[in-house]
């Protein structure tokens, strides 16, 4: 017995000590272990082993094996190499490393790679696709519903969840125009793209009062203000917008295309345009809000214009 | 050369890692330093808003805030664009944050305003029900460090050639110059005509009044920060 074998055994003897010792009491080795740990030790004790003696049968042939076979013609310093074939399964992982590399180059990577904006993109369209062809055509109730969970996400927090403009904090959306604001924009002027043209409104300075003949006065403009955010009802300051505010914006305060927005009541274009073009008054300045999509856009229109009628 | 180098394995070693980390330098920097370049449209900070954002660190603001648009449909439906490297290209140090406890501000100047910011620092909750964000009342008080934020400008312009003074494409194809004062007089006059604008807009009769006076109130830099962020 050489000192190879010897040691081979030894090795057996301690793994399988070692064994013992850390899952025998855990059942493996007791009567009143369960049969899988009994196989799981089993299988450790055949591992050691077999581990022993494919090592000892490899260390033995290193120790005794001599070299034969063809040397090849060439030879380096007197060091030479044998001709062998090519081991059938080393040649075969070769060339399909080629086929793939040749495929990972052309198409696999630069084609078809991942990209997180790829994927984003992806996303998007996807799901703009479906909200678009499930609200292609919506009832009068989804379409409202639509607008208030947009409003609630996107105005409330200045409008409002009651829409009244907190306080003053915004606009209140359950009128067209507040007493302030008339004034305000008699006194300076107006330029918020109401018709989606910038198609200035003159301030005071502008201003004639057709049934006297002179610039709008003080206690016209509150009479008219007055008017204007009662909803054109009662008649005073009614001689006043006959006189200076219906040569553009209408007998009755609903506008003229491409002339002047409907000071009325709130007309679903003419939200629309606030959205799109922000707005700035007397209350302060409101920012345009370009992320919707058009069919978000239709159902929140119809909705703050619903508000002012109700 | 090789002959001495296969004769000393450590420096071989030090050779190879050379020779494969200048292979890495070359694939990475270009690409590093264009993703870094400023997004056209993007400007350096005035003086007013630099000064914001000062009020903008020391409150950590950051610390509930992000400044950062992750590509996902959630994101971009409620903050706008996803965020792009080149955006921060001025930003020294970038204030993306690591916790949303409130929303995003990458983009808040696109959808808040400045009186809307004012309701909102005076009182969350009056604008935002059940907000737990707190009162900021000091910055209405507290004077804005105008000189600090000329010396960062003058920094940053001197050390990482920031391009203040010059000319800079929008995104409309519209020019903006970002102008820097020669002196530190200068910038605090520059920066107290920028406060006047957004005092316009604004109802605390004490801001007001300040900035009459000449005096920059934080929050009035602070909002002027806010609304630059777009």
């Amino acid at each position: 017995m050489n000192k190879t074998v010897l040691a081979a055994i030894i090795v057996v003897i301690a793994m399988l000590g070692f064994t013992y010792v850390a899952v025998g009491s855990a059942g493996g080795m007791g009567g009143d272990g369960d049969w899988v740990n009994k196989l799981a030790v089993l299988g450790a004790v055949v591992l050691v082993i077999i581990t022993a003696f494919v090592v000892t049968k490899y260390v033995r042939q290193m120790q005794s094996d001599t070299a034969s076979g063809k040397l090849a013609d060439e030879n380096w310093d007197g060091i030479g190499e044998y001709k062998n074939e090519l081991p059938l399964g080393w040649a075969v992982i070769f060339l399909g490393s080629v086929v793939w590399a040749i495929w990972y180059f052309l198409a696999g990577y630069p084609v078809n790679a991942y990209s997180q904006i790829g994927e984003y993109n992806e996303e998007v369209a996807a799901h703009d696709a479906k909200f678009d062809a499930q609200f292609a055509n919506m009832d009068e109730s989804t379409l409202n519903a639509m607008g208030e969970s947009v409003f609630i996400v996107q105005c409330a927090p200045c409008h409002g969840l009651q829409a009244d403009g907190m306080g003053g904090k915004a606009a209140d959306l359950h009128q067209r125009l507040a007493e302030k604001s008339v004034k305000y924009v008699i006194m300076n002027g107006g330029n918020n793209n109401l018709l989606g043209t910038s198609m200035p409104m003159p301030d005071r300075n502008g201003l004639m009062n057709a049934n006297t003949n002179a610039l709008i006065t003080d206690a016209e403009i509150d009479a008219v203000a007055k008017y204007v955010a009662g909803g054109l009802k009662g008649t005073e300051g009614a001689s006043v917008f006959a006189g200076t505010c219906a040569a553009c914006h209408g007998p009755d305060g609903k506008g003229m295309e491409m002339v002047a927005p409907n000071i009325a009541e709130m007309s679903p274009s003419m939200v629309d345009m606030v959205l799109h073009h922000g707005k700035k008054g007397a209350i302060g300045q409101m920012p345009a809000f370009t992320n919707l999509t058009a069919v978000q856009y239709k159902a929140l229109d119809a909705y703050v214009a619903s508000l002012s009628k109700k | 050369m090789f002959h001495w180098l296969e004769k000393n394995p450590f420096f071989f070693a030090v050779a190879v890692f050379v020779v494969i980390a200048f292979a890495g330098l070359i694939e990475i920097l270009p690409n590093f330093a264009q993703a870094s370049r400023p997004v056209i449209g993007t400007k350096p900070y005035t003086t007013l808003e630099l000064a914001g954002r000062h009020v903008y660190i020391k409150n950590s603001c950051n610390a509930c805030h992000s400044q950062l648009i992750r590509p996902f449909k959630s994101e971009t439906d409620r903050y706008g664009h996803y965020s792009l490297s080149g955006e921060y290209a001025y930003d020294r140090p970038f204030l993306w944050g690591s916790k949303r406890t409130g929303p995003d501000l990458h983009r808040v100047g696109n959808y808040r305003t400045t009186d809307w910011h004012e309701n909102h620092m005076k009182d969350p909750a009056a604008v935002v029900p059940g907000s737990i964000m707190p009162a900021y009342t000091w910055m209405f008080k507290n004077t804005a460090d105008i000189d600090t934020a000329y010396a960062e400008q003058l920094t940053v312009m001197k050390a990482f050639a920031v391009p203040y003074n010059k000319e800079l494409p929008m995104a409309d194809g519209s020019k903006v110059t970002v102008a820097l004062a020669d002196t530190v007089e200068g910038a605090r006059a520059s920066a107290l005509e920028e406060a006047k604008v957004i005092a316009v807009d604004m109802k605390d009769q004490d801001v007001k009044d300040a900035v009459a006076a000449g005096q920059v109130p934080e929050i009035v830099a602070l909002i002027a920060y806010l609304n630059s962020l777009k």
